[in-house]
């Protein structure tokens, strides 16, 4: 009797499993922007309807960003002495949760190496990149990412030491060089070296501590990533072995790097709320409102400030339809600021990374950032 | 009456019949074994394809775009190629690894019974030391402060010609074929075969006479001899390849990172001193009777280790061996941390630049579950052969 007890348990155990294996299979059809197979926000959110944005409501309702970020590159993502998450990428996970929550301290941070970062955000852990990530086509096409505007536009240096007699690529035949694995960096390198006919041996490392011991120790002739991740390090290389002037940046731009926040694709009333938190900073630039005179904004009769802000324009606020509050611009520029205000207080002249607007201007003073029209 | 009764007890209705139940259980579990298996495979397939990641291998052929360094790896050639190049370089860790640390485990094994006080406690403070540090901190430490603090290569240090050691990498000189070498290789074939008459001939000799057979002796010398004379004779097909130092590298010979020597002399000095716990408790399990009957026979102490005691340690020890080796082949993954181009790191970068996650991660567990098969398979061999009858 026992034993037929167990047999039949296991009979309905198979046929549950069958049951749920079609059903659970149907639920997915349904939800076509779903968030992840093992994310919990999956369980919690199978409210069935569609590509009704599944990701900007389980943030809303979990009330947090959990934002995937760099901890290692000063300027743009570190953990500061105090322990806290600074930087350019950190503030744009700011703007998101600002637009989103209304409130630019409601973010998770996750720091993600280079290797680890697309299966986080396939796999749910996290619901927005911002991580130095290049916009490349097979990324988009074979990581199931989605990029959004970029933030950063940057390109690919190559920094050597003061004492060395490198001026180009040409003169490192036979040069170890040390580079971030899992990078479109490291596939540049091989790209740039090989049509220049140059050889040369690559160490490519996980992490940038142990690159950094590597190249002190001279185990490496070149380091090479993003300019702007290299003029980071520059800035913070330790004064006992020789603070920034012990180090050079070539002149040569070995690529086009275009960094901005990514989503997975397949949500795109996420992707839009993410998008326009991102070109809200761009827009607020261009009118020249900043965290200093927003209140002076909100007083503005310039109908298309107003319809920015989220204020009444013939008596009901503009909804664009994006699934933000009203005002979300608002939020964003009254707590973390305009794009200025991000880029000079994280890497602009006056931080430690001296870098110039260059082609990270607006289109207005002849750089690339062009914010589409906000009505 | 009684009749009836023994063919019921012997043929009950197949739902009573305890045979057919067990085969009908059996078949039950199965089916659910493989119903689970098949629904979470759908539910991967499924889900790759909504989040639009490719499902099938087809990206093995794809060109893998990175590089490999100390290879002849080049970026244009194939994921699948990388891989395995990323096994044969875990591969040569492990093999290398592996007789290292068996070497260096038996020896300090050995020494933590030796009567000399020195020897035995500093035996016992290696063992101690290493056994109780993760395997993961001995090799970054070994790369990044001892490794990596060598002197850069401006600075090497050099000896005649013979090595050249910097912190990126210790060279030495390496055979070049400077001619055929076919007739060459046909002569080392002839010599070994040489050097193992040689050994055959000397213990039939012993057997039948009993006069010292000195064969290891004789076919290091027979082979020696041969191998000389046919270099000579083929017009000395090979030469000396000699390290010459340049501003960024050395030249020639052969060299060895120091990534390869952080991971491979971390793991032999972790694993040995498992080894090392192996050997010694082995040679206490055989009986003291045993070391008693070889003093009575009047051997030495090297003869009665050597003839009377490791042979019966052996058979104690091989199957915790092979555990241990087992672990040196799945801690060499652990070279990812300082740069070693093994299987794993070589899966990483590539599903980094665009291979699909669980396709690539069950290739790798694949190439990892060969390469222990292999071990254990070679383990129990050396087991069985040694086993008593």
């Amino acid at each position: 009797m026992r034993v037929r007890t167990i047999g039949l348990a296991t009979l309905a155990t198979a046929a549950l499993l069958l049951a749920a294996g079609c059903s659970l299979g149907d639920d997915d059809d349904d939800n076509g922007g779903e968030a992840a197979p093992t994310g919990t926000e999956t369980t919690t959110t199978t409210t069935g309807g569609g590509a009704t944005g599944n990701v900007l409501a389980a943030v809303q309702n979990r009330g947090t960003l959990n934002c995937g970020v760099n901890e290692a590159v000063p300027g743009f993502g570190f953990v500061s002495e105090g322990g806290e998450f600074e930087g350019f990428d950190i503030d744009f996970c700011k703007v998101v949760a600002a637009a989103v929550l209304g409130d630019p301290d409601a973010v998770e941070y996750k720091p993600l190496t280079a290797e680890q970062r697309f299966t986080a955000l396939q796999s749910g852990e996290i619901d927005v990149l911002i991580r130095n990530t290049t916009f490349t086509a097979s990324r988009d096409g074979s990581e199931g990412a989605n990029f959004l505007t970029t933030t950063f536009y940057d390109g690919q240096g190559m920094m050597v030491r003061e004492d060395s007699d490198y001026q180009e690529l040409e003169d490192m035949e036979g040069a170890t060089i040390c580079v971030l694995s899992g990078t479109t960096t490291e596939l540049n390198l091989e790209s740039q070296f090989q049509a220049r006919g140059v050889s040369y041996t690559p160490l490519a490392f996980e992490d940038n501590d142990p690159l950094q011991q590597a190249f002190q120790q001279e185990r490496c002739d070149g380091w090479t990533s993003d300019k702007s991740q290299l003029a980071g390090i520059r800035s913070n290389w330790p004064d006992a072995q020789g603070g920034p002037d012990a180090l050079r940046i070539l002149e040569v731009t070995m690529s086009k790097e275009p960094l901005g926040p990514v989503v997975r694709d397949g949500d795109d009333e996420w992707g839009d709320a993410v998008n326009w938190a991102v070109i809200a900073t761009l827009q607020a630039e261009e009118f020249d409102i900043s965290s200093e005179n927003i209140d002076e904004a909100l007083e503005s009769d310039d109908p298309e400030v107003q319809r920015f802000l989220g204020q009444p324009v013939e008596g009901e606020p503009f909804d664009a339809g994006l699934g933000l509050p009203a005002d979300f611009a608002v939020q964003v520029i009254r707590e973390v600021g305009n794009y200025e205000e991000i880029y000079e207080r994280n890497v602009g002249a006056d931080s430690a990374l001296e870098l110039e607007r260059g082609i990270n201007a607006l289109w207005t003073d002849g750089g690339l950032h062009y914010p589409p029209p906000y009505r | 009456m009684s009749a009836t009764t023994t063919a019921a007890t012997r043929r009950p209705p197949p739902w009573r019949d305890v045979r057919v139940l067990r085969l009908a259980f059996q078949a039950l579990f199965l089916v659910g074994v493989i119903a689970l298996v098949l629904f979470l495979l759908d539910n991967l397939v499924f889900n790759l394809r909504r989040l639009g990641i490719e499902t099938g291998f087809d990206f093995l052929d794809q060109p893998a775009g990175f590089a490999i360094p100390d290879s002849d790896f080049r970026s244009t050639q194939s994921v699948q190629d990388a891989i395995l190049q990323g096994a044969r370089t875990t591969l040569a860790v492990a093999l290398v690894g592996i007789v290292l640390a068996t070497v260096l485990g038996i020896v300090v094994g050995v020494a933590r019974l030796s009567p000399n006080w020195l020897m035995r406690r500093a035996a016992a403070l290696y063992v101690e030391l290493f056994r109780n540090v993760p395997v993961l901190l001995i090799i970054v430490f070994l790369y990044l402060a001892v490794f990596l603090r060598l002197p850069p290569i401006g600075r090497a240090i050099e000896w005649v010609d013979v090595f050249v050691l910097s912190n990126r990498g210790l060279v030495v000189p390496s055979l070049r074929a400077t001619g055929s070498t076919g007739p060459f290789l046909v002569v080392v074939a002839l010599a070994l075969a040489a050097a193992a008459a040689a050994w055959i001939w000397r213990t039939r000799r012993f057997d039948a006479t009993g006069e010292p057979h000195h064969r290891v002796l004789w076919a290091f010398g027979v082979l020696l001899v041969v191998v000389a004379l046919g270099f000579l004779a083929t017009g000395r097909p090979y030469g000396l390849s000699l390290p010459e130092r340049g501003d960024l590298g050395v030249a020639n010979g052969f060299r060895m990172a120091p990534e390869y020597a952080a991971l491979l002399f971390g793991l032999v000095l972790y694993t040995a001193s498992h080894i090392a716990e192996i050997v010694r408790g082995s040679i206490l399990a055989v009986s003291r009777g045993q070391a008693e009957a070889a003093d009575a026979l009047g051997l030495s102490s090297f003869q009665r280790l050597r003839l009377v005691v490791l042979p019966q340690a052996f058979r104690i020890m091989i199957p915790p061996l092979a555990n241990q080796y087992l672990n040196l082949l799945k801690n060499s993954s652990l070279g990812i941390a300082i740069s070693v181009y093994e299987v794993t790191k070589v899966t990483r970068v590539s599903i980094a630049q665009g291979a699909p996650a669980p396709q690539s991660i069950g290739i790798l567990m694949l190439v990892y579950l060969v390469f222990s098969l292999a071990i254990a398979l070679v383990t129990n061999l050396v087991n069985r052969r040694l086993a008593l009858p």
